[in-house]
């Protein structure tokens, strides 16, 4: 074969290849991170892959595998920095944190656990044991 | 601290189950691990590198297993290691060499649903193995997942493709039936519960998982040609090449470790 050939060859196999975007879970609960990509010829071989360069080493409980072409991108300035000044919709100024430390004080009252007992850390109702 | 068989005839049929077993595995693994930097696909590389890397650690494990039951002072990399060629009790199959994509998946697919069936035999007599059996299979299922969805990709993917993949398993068809090489302790083990059937038994589930996968692609079966008691032996030149890649670590200094 000639390097022309091979060259054909090559691109002829890599047409049959789609990106796939790889998004990662470090343990349960955690936001989904993308993590890399993967090329594959098809859905099925994709997560087969997405496993072997995301999952192999016990590095992930979980995986979302998602073909490029698939996933809707918004990068329009006009939507996402329109030009005319919109401070206001910002509620700068007014900080939560301070003002219901503020009402505590008044009411007497204790700032709450970060967590419900009833509750578990993905905030999903707790079994009842009895 | 494991409960080895007690009755010599069982321990000797045990030893001759797990020195196949971790034979099959450690020189499918070896051989698939050749593809390693030259797999068809970046992501294929990582892939059959992987699997590879598991089969070699099916192969330690039940090697392990092995040493103790044989108690003779080898440990699993003497038993790995320090052999000659004619000593390996691994299938005939696996004396074939790596050769192209199609010739690995076909020769994978033939030998990984073997495995399948012959794990599915392992009963609960000898705890040590039906705990590993436990764990082999859980990593087994993704090694069927990805051959399966080889052999219909190569089967579907063209005439090439498929002229490669039929050429293949005709090639290793007749070979394929050595895995259930029928063991000479087998009634012992049996008996013993370390196996709930024979291997003759086994080969029967294997074709028709077999016939499953291979038919509605309208691809031959391996031809029925019944036990071959000699499958695990006279090993091919293709493997005794393999023999000197994978102990010339070993050879080239005595005793070498990490």
């Amino acid at each position: 074969m000639t390097e022309g050939d091979v060259m054909t060859t090559v691109a002829a196999a890599r047409a049959g290849l789609e990106p796939y975007e790889v998004f990662r879970q470090e343990k349960d609960g955690d936001p989904m991170r993308h993590g890399g990509n993967v090329l594959a010829p098809d859905p099925e071989l994709a997560v087969h892959y997405a496993r072997e360069l995301f999952g192999r080493r016990n590095e992930s409980t979980r995986l979302w595998v998602v073909r490029r072409a698939d996933i809707q991108v918004l990068e329009d300035p006009d939507l996402l920095d329109p030009p005319l000044d919109r401070s206001f919709k910002k509620p700068g100024g007014y900080v939560m944190r301070d003002k219901l430390a503020a009402a505590r004080a008044r009411a007497g009252t204790e700032k709450p656990a970060a967590r419900a007992e009833s509750h578990d850390r993905t905030g999903g109702r707790r079994a009842e044991t009895k | 601290m494991t409960a080895v068989a007690e009755d010599r005839a069982v321990q000797t049929a045990l030893a001759e189950l797990l020195l196949t077993m971790a034979d099959d595995e450690f020189v499918s693994g070896f051989t698939d691990s050749e593809w390693t930097g030259i797999a068809p696909l970046l992501e294929e590389d990582v892939a059959i590198s992987s699997i590879a890397q598991d089969e070699l650690g099916h192969a330690r494990a039940l090697y392990q297993l092995l040493a103790e039951v044989l108690a003779d002072g080898r440990d699993e990399d003497a038993l790995a290691y320090d052999r000659e060629p004619e000593e390996y009790r691994h299938a005939r199959l696996l004396d074939h060499a790596r050769g192209d994509w199609a010739d690995t998946i076909a020769r994978r697919f033939l030998y990984e649903l073997a495995d399948e069936a012959r794990l599915a035999s392992i009963g609960a007599g000898f705890k040590p193995l039906a705990d590993l059996v436990q764990k082999l299979r859980r990593e087994e299922r993704y090694h069927r997942m990805h051959v399966v969805a080889w052999i219909e990709r190569l089967a579907r993917g063209g005439p090439e493709p498929r002229r490669r993949l039929e050429a293949a398993l005709r090639a290793q068809g007749l070979d394929a039936p050595t895995v259930f090489t029928p063991l000479s302790g087998e009634a012992a083990l049996i008996e013993a519960g370390i196996l709930t059937r024979g291997l003759t038994e086994a080969e029967g589930a294997w074709r028709a998982d077999l016939t499953t996968i291979l038919v509605p692609l309208g691809l031959e079966l391996p031809p029925h040609i019944g036990p071959t008691p000699d499958g695990r032996q006279g090993h091919s030149e293709s493997f005794r090449w393999l023999w000197g890649e994978f102990t010339s670590v070993r050879r080239s200094e005595g005793g070498v470790t990490w």
